[in-house]
């Protein structure tokens, strides 16, 4: 082994007994006694640790740091802001890859790039020669002085917060970077890795202080991973390996980046990066790219063959060069095959379990004819023998957090019709199990679900009478100065409804003008986005029309609904940034110490800097009152135009003095769902505020035709009827409703803390100012637990707190008191039902009490009771 | 990896330079891999077996070991005709590593010469090729 070097951590290795061996030019662990089946379920179980100090580390830094990288990277290094990471190729002028690395921007101003460690001297002599060009770029080497291991796996996250003692861990976001302390160390850390696990961090510090590091991170139960199950575990995640999927194939011959499935991650095209060494050639590969997926072959020279990943059927292991066939014909080579281990699982859906038992599985990666699709079946050859396979889209998938799911490959199932006939027996069938689930939910069940709210008999009643099942289509029509036209004969009724019902709600809100129309509070979004697009563009016609320029919101993960997310409605309304070449939202920053609050003074900054066109407040998960007002005031004090619209969906229920009014804080534009907090039915409004002689006017005249014949064309009459009356009952209860409300919430909330649970917010105002209550349970125990309070008939919702990677990952259970509350629970109620939660919680079954406590609370309160309707209310039970 | 004193070679078994051993019983010849040949491969993941009535001379390849990260090819020590095959190691290749010479036993073999199995080393003498090989 002769001149090879040694990490920082060989001492290590050697006492754990690992097989070392020669990688890279370095002494490195193959494996360690245990053996790389147990090393790779022990990363896939809890957390394997990695010495990955072999790797390349170049410190780039110096005014012409940008414009270098952006040269010698495919990937756009301009998105990257501080705090981010991006996987990136090294490309040469033909478009294979020189090699395969990732850029990190600890700070601003300087980047880190790490390259495979046998690429290392190759990739400084050509970085080297690329800098002269740049003279105001400086690259220094810190492979030796920087030390970089790598924890995966689902306890990482909590392994690693329990030995820093300074600093938050990176955002649960993938490529988030922070800085953090550890016994003293100062140590960079990335939610990077390669393995495929949601959870995994790469950790770089001085090179004298990783061993330190390394024990602290073994007492807290990391177990030592060497390369031999590094590989497994990055083939059983699809990624590539240079030397196999990057780089020459088997027959020698350059592999196109674009035959990489994470090449589209990793090139960009943006204007801002200019021309990049091998632009050109990758500008090929990507149009074939995107001809083959279309299956059109007219380009398929450039890229004849992909990487795919391939399941064996048949006995044996395939191993990298083994040719593969389709129809007896050659068809491309494995470029990386064995057989690893993983956790088997039973159940199905969010109940899926993992048994405690492995199995093992031949899988592989190969480089094969881009016609090839997936569940297509091929041969590889093995020793002479060919050996059926069959392409699959991955073999492991991250999307569940904190864990990664096998992905086996198994037949296409044939979800089969249910039995034709017995129709009548269907029918008795549905009928009965509808009444069974409406007496459970109603009679039985505690519901703290805080975005649904049952309807009072009047609403319920009056929303399947005859309107339900008509159509009244209007808009206005200038030749009648802007009467309401209606499209169908017999609407006169409906129209009266639809006429009272905006101007009762207008009266609620406080406001001019409402459309009650779109049938969902999401509707109500995107009619607002679809009329801000038609608005932007009302005076050209004929040109391709522009998107939102940005959007400030709340982001998804510290609260903000889907609707108001790029991922939502939003997503066909806001223009892609050329800088990040991302849609251009960015998000409202929140209190260090209370995430579930604006970062007003922080959020004025942003503002200042980013000019968003659209602000959007508003969130699924809240327990503050949004700072319209604020806001309103740095806009009119900065004179920044701009739309502010408050999503209040979840709050619309709880609008005046009590709470919120938002067009007196001065938002433009209410949003909302009016079956939360609000009395029913399911539907949506939107609402504003401008007078007809104001220069905005226009924008709600496009709401209106964005709305009708934009979103709808049957506005669902049946419950638009309800719903007139819902705004009566909460026109004439808002006030003792609302106070209950409020007051129950906080009630549960410090009942709740009281009896040992860790409500979520900041006690100092008893934890919230609206009806939600967030309860932290324990890490990705939150689906659980909320199965175990509906199985003891409490029904809430988990939910990923802020920290959190996602909604399997959740940790935290939110509930609201608006519903109960309508059902004549208070403030002692909801105590005595904080005691049924945590003892439901902990494990005890109460379902018989919970039973019991609801029969108290079967009436529904804050509405008006039959009595006072005599013989009308007779005559509608025989109607409806 | 294991250090070498903690390689388990029982005397009662013939070795070969291949990393094979063998076990005469009343006639026949079991065969399987050594402890250093298990611990070299590392967690053997598939194993390939031959034919029953399948003949192979001295030195030629019987069957193939696969661990996760090799292959590696089984040389037969002495010349015969296969009579019984280990068929749990299709289900469980891992008894390779757990009991190599036990439940991990691959091939049972009649040897075409009764007293071949005279050819092969001792248990001292493996070890010390095995020194040597170290």
């Amino acid at each position: 082994m002769g001149e090879l070097a040694k990490t920082s951590l060989y001492e290590r290795h050697l006492a754990l007994g690992a097989a070392m061996v020669a990688f890279g030019g370095w002494h490195m662990p193959l494996q360690y006694r245990e053996g790389i089946v147990e090393e790779h379920l022990a990363t896939r179980t809890g957390a394997g640790l990695f010495d990955v100090s072999h790797m390349g580390r170049f410190v780039v830094h110096g005014a012409g740091a940008l414009p270098f990288l952006q040269r010698v990277l495919s990937n756009n290094a301009a998105a990257l802001d501080p705090g981010y990471a991006q996987y990136t190729m090294i490309p040469d002028e033909a478009g294979s890859a020189r090699d395969d690395a990732y850029l990190y921007r600890f700070t601003a101003g300087e980047y880190l790039l790490v390259v495979n460690a046998a690429n290392r001297q190759g990739d400084l002599r050509y970085l080297r020669e690329m800098l002269l060009s740049f003279p105001g770029a400086r690259l220094e080497e810190v492979t030796e002085t920087m030390a970089m291991l790598s924890l995966q796996g689902p306890t990482s996250r909590a392994i690693l917060q329990g030995v820093t003692d300074g600093g938050a861990l990176p955002e649960p976001l993938k490529n988030a970077l922070a800085t953090v302390s550890i016994a003293g160390s100062r140590v960079l850390a990335a939610r990077t890795g390669y393995t495929g696990e949601p959870l995994g961090f790469e950790l770089f510090l001085a090179a004298a202080e990783a061993p330190r590091l390394w024990d602290l991170l073994r007492e807290r139960g990391a177990t030592p991973v060497g390369l031999g199950a590094r590989d497994t575990l990055r083939l059983e995640a699809g990624l590539p390996l240079f030397g196999h999927e990057l780089g020459s194939d088997p027959a020698g011959a350059a592999i196109p980046i674009f035959a990489s499935p994470l090449a589209r991650f990793a090139v960009s095209f943006s204007p801002l990066k200019r021309d990049f060494v091998g632009r050109e050639a990758l500008a090929r590969q990507f149009a074939a790219y995107r001809k083959i997926r279309e299956e059109d072959y007219s380009l398929l020279s450039d890229l004849p063959r992909l990487i795919m990943p391939l399941a064996l059927r048949g006995r044996g292991i395939a191993r990298a060069g083994c040719a593969v066939f389709r129809d007896g014909r050659s068809a491309g080579f494995v470029t990386s095959g064995t057989m690893v281990p993983y956790r088997k699982t039973e159940g199905a859906g969010l109940a899926t379990r993992f048994t405690g038992e492995r199995g093992m599985r031949a899988i592989g990666l190969m480089l094969a004819d881009s016609r090839l699709k997936k569940d297509d079946e091929v041969d590889v050859e093995i020793r002479g023998t060919r050996v059926p396979a069959v392409v699959v889209p991955f073999h492991l998938r991250s999307d569940a957090p904190p864990h990664a799911m096998p992905i086996l490959a198994r037949p296409i199932k044939e979800v089969p019709l249910p039995e034709a006939g017995n129709w009548q027996g269907k029918a008795r069938d549905l009928l009965a199990k509808a009444l069974a689930n409406t007496r459970w939910r109603q009679e039985e069940c505690v519901n703290l679900i805080p975005s649904e709210q049952t309807a009072s008999p009047l609403v319920r009643r009056l929303s399947v009478l005859d309107p339900a099942f008509r159509y009244a289509e209007h808009r206005s029509l200038p030749s009648f100065y802007d009467a309401e036209v209606f499209y169908y004969q017999g609407t006169d009724f409906i129209a009266g409804v639809e006429e009272l019902l905006r101007g009762e709600m207008a009266r609620y809100l406080g406001c001019r003008e409402v459309e009650p129309r779109v049938i969902s509070g999401q509707m109500a979004n995107a009619a607002v986005y679809s009329a801000l697009v038609d608005h932007l563009n009302r005076e050209d016609r004929k040109a391709e029309p522009r998107r939102i320029r940005t959007v400030l919101n709340n982001h998804i993960i510290r609260g903000g609904h889907l609707s108001a997310q790029p991922m939502g409605a939003l997503r066909d309304f806001v223009r892609i940034d050329p800088r990040h070449e991302r849609p251009a939202v960015v998000n409202f920053p929140v209190l260090a110490g209370n995430p579930f609050r604006i970062d007003v003074e922080a959020a004025k900054q942003v503002i200042a800097e980013e000019r968003p066109e659209l602000i959007i407040f508003g969130k699924s998960m809240v327990l503050h009152r949004e700072p319209v007002k604020e806001i309103r005031a740095f806009l009119t004090a900065q004179g920044i135009e701009t739309l502010v619209l408050y999503d209040m969906a979840h709050v619309l229920g709880l609008v005046g003095p009590l709470f919120q009014e938002p067009f007196a804080e001065g938002a433009d534009l209410v949003t909302g769902s009016t079956h939360k907090t609000f009395f029913g039915t399911q539907r949506g409004i939107v609402a504003a505020n401008w007078r007809e002689e104001e220069k905005r006017y226009t924008l709600w005249e496009s709401v209106r035709s964005r709305t009708f014949p934009g979103s709808v064309s049957n506005h669902h009459l049946g419950t638009l009827l309800g719903l007139l009356m819902a705004v009566y009952e909460m026109n004439a209860f808002r006030d003792p409703y609302q106070r209950a409300v409020l007051e129950n919430a906080k009630a549960f909330a410090g009942a709740l803390s009281d009896a040992g649970l860790a409500v979520a917010g900041d006690p100092g105002i008893s934890f919230t100012e609206t009806h939600q209550v967030v309860v932290t349970v324990a890490y990705a125990k939150g689906v659980e637990t909320a199965r175990r309070l509906e199985a003891n008939n409490i029904i809430c919702n988990y939910q990923a707190a802020p920290d959190e990677e996602g909604f399997t990952a959740a940790g935290a259970l939110r509930m609201g008191v608006q519903e109960m509350t309508r059902f004549g629970m208070g403030p002692d109620d909801f105590r005595e039902l904080a005691g049924y939660v945590r003892e439901a919680i902990t494990g005890r079954a109460v379902k018989e009490e919970v039973i019991a406590f609801r029969r108290r609370f079967r009436e529904l309160r804050y509405c008006f009771a039959a009595e006072e309707f005599g013989g009308l209310m007779e005559t509608l039970h025989r109607m409806a | 990896m294991k250090k070498a004193e903690e390689i388990q070679l029982p005397d009662e078994l013939r070795y070969s330079v291949d990393h094979e051993w063998v076990r005469m019983e009343s006639g026949s010849a079991r065969i399987g891999i050594t402890d250093y040949a298990q611990d070299q491969l590392g967690d053997v993941v598939y194993v390939e077996l031959p034919s029953i009535g399948a003949r192979f001379a001295a030195g030629a390849v019987f069957a193939t070991v696969e661990s996760v990260k090799s292959v590696s090819e089984c040389i037969m020590p002495l010349a015969g005709e296969v009579i019984g095959v280990n068929a749990a190691l299709n289900d469980d290749p891992a008894l390779l590593n757990t009991s190599p010479y036990g439940d991990g036993w691959m091939v049972l073999v009649k040897p075409d010469d009764p007293s071949a199995g005279g050819g092969l080393l001792t248990a001292g003498r493996y070890r010390e090729h095995l020194g040597g090989a170290a």
